[in-house]
């Protein structure tokens, strides 16, 4: 079955993300000279603009931030799964993150709701982080 | 404004220009400034300004772009305003002109970059944005569904003193907007603006010069702008804090605070931006706007008269122009049956681009 939902460029420097979304695990750009992690990928730090990081692998773990519900579609690949959520994720020790709440009904979810980071694998290259509840 | 089949971009914006032009009664050689918004049916990109200029066959002596979507307004106003305090033009013309409706724009593109695109994730469209801010308003504060379509309403009710708005004629009640369909959650369909056909334009001069012209001039008292571009990284983007400092910036200028606005004219793409405004403006304490809209204070003859043409809920959505105009027509004395009587102070604000641009303009008689 072929996955037909947006898939990420990567050629415009996120690869070492995606790479490691693909190892399932999620990583970010962490400053060398400042020690800043920033979010979303970029070229230079957004604390002190050194070029010069590493990527760093998180916990994975988080909090709901916000989240809605689409009942419209916006774009025919994903009308099938109408409706569905789109959550604000806080990531423990790095920013907020768009992302999808799984193994969850709506009405089930609540700001401040922890989280943990599971990963689709929709490609051979692609897994696409989401995130479920923890208890 | 409305629906304008057959009609483009350019035209729209050059029809209000000329629609200004009347206005203001000055010949269109006066004009030495030209500041446009391409509009999102536009194909000039960054150099509509030099098509339109050259379609209107004026050379300026000052001319530029802005695309600040629901700021863009604004931020032109405030531009000309400066280009004239510099010495660089003496008579700006801002115009917008947009085929939004008939010109097929379905605002479904994702946010984000290319290998972090939000459409990954099923985020498309503008509603998105405001939604996720909604949602985390209702959570903290308790702000509810039907407090958002007490804005719905009130809105579509000033809609109805308006020949021209898109709804005149329509009126809706609360369970009207209760029941309408889900858009994206917890917007129903009657949170969400309209798309709109249209053309604003917006002629700035020195207040010296406007003394002379055909319509009483109003004056630009304060303003500011502000941006949160960083939006992951701050982590209470979803409140928009670069709006507090655009309306602390516009206070401070103008030597006026939310007690003296006889009327105010807030960007509503969507109703929920109503309420960040008002707890931003001061007007009440964060996380109380809610109660504040459901008891009825943005009616015409309430406490805040807002949104006194519909806004972009009901009257049109021209990315946040016709905000200023309904603004320059009441401190005018020009609104007709939705006049407030014997207004001399109007707050209008704009915002765009996913959030992340704003600015506020004080008018004043």
């Amino acid at each position: 079955m072929t996955y037909d939902k947006p898939l990420p460029d990567t050629s415009d420097g996120s690869a070492p993300f995606w790479e490691g979304c693909a190892q399932h695990e999620l990583r970010i750009q962490e400053c060398s000279a400042c020690g800043h992690r920033r979010w979303p990928i970029g070229p230079v730090c957004t604390a002190c603009l050194s070029p010069e990081h590493t990527w760093v692998t998180l916990p994975g773990t988080g909090e709901v931030w916000s989240w809605i519900v689409y009942h419209q579609s916006f774009n025919k690949a994903w009308e099938p799964d109408l409706p569905y959520n789109v959550a604000l994720i806080k990531v423990d020790g790095a920013h907020t993150m768009i992302s999808n709440l799984v193994d969850v009904e709506p009405d089930a979810v609540h700001v401040g709701q922890r989280v943990e980071v599971v990963f689709e694998d929709a490609t051979d290259e692609i897994s696409i982080p989401k995130f479920r509840p923890v208890s | 404004m409305g629906k304008r089949p057959g009609t483009t971009a350019l035209g729209l914006g050059l029809d209000a220009l000329s629609l200004a032009i009347a206005d203001a009664g000055i010949d269109k050689s006066e004009i030495d400034g030209i500041l446009t918004h391409p509009g999102t049916t536009s194909r000039e990109g960054a150099n509509h300004y030099l098509r339109l200029a050259e379609a209107a066959g004026i050379d300026p002596r000052y001319a530029g772009s802005k695309s600040m979507g629901g700021a863009t307004a604004g931020a032109l106003v405030q531009e000309a305003i400066m280009a004239i305090d510099a010495g660089l033009a003496t008579t700006v013309a801002c115009v917008f002109g947009d085929a939004a409706l008939t010109g097929g724009q379905r605002f479904n593109s994702p946010n984000g970059d290319p290998g972090l695109s939000w459409g990954i994730w099923g985020m498309f469209g503008p509603q998105a944005n405001s939604a996720l801010g909604a949602r985390r308003h209702m959570s903290l504060y308790g702000t509810t569904s039907e407090q958002l379509g007490a804005i719905s309403v009130t809105f579509r009710e000033h809609a109805q003193l308006s020949p021209d708005a898109v709804m005149y004629g329509k009126p809706i009640s609360l369970e009207d907007h209760q029941s309408s369909r889900w858009v994206v959650e917890p917007f129903h369909l009657l949170d969400c603006c309209l798309i709109s056909d249209g053309g604003v334009a917006i002629i700035v001069s020195s207040a010296e010069r406007a003394r002379d012209l055909a319509k009483p001039p109003v004056h630009v008292a304060g303003m500011g702008q502000g941006y949160t571009a960083r939006k992951s990284e701050a982590e209470d983007w979803w409140y928009l804090p670069h709006q507090k400092a655009v309306l602390d910036e516009a206070w401070a200028m103008s030597g006026l605070g939310p007690s003296d606005i006889d009327v105010a004219e807030l960007y509503d793409n969507f109703t929920f931006s109503v309420l960040l405004w008002l707890e931003h403006g001061g007007f009440v304490e964060r996380g109380e706007s809610g109660a504040f809209v459901a008891e009825g204070n943005l009616k015409l003859g309430s406490t805040l008269p807002t949104n006194t043409h519909g806004g972009s809920l009901s009257d049109a959505y021209m990315q946040g122009w016709t905000h200023i105009v309904e603004g320059v027509r009441q401190i005018r004395g020009e609104a007709g049956p939705r006049q407030v009587p014997g207004a001399e102070t109007c707050l209008t604000t704009g915002r765009g681009m996913a959030l992340n641009t704003a600015n506020a303009l004080v008018l004043t008689k």
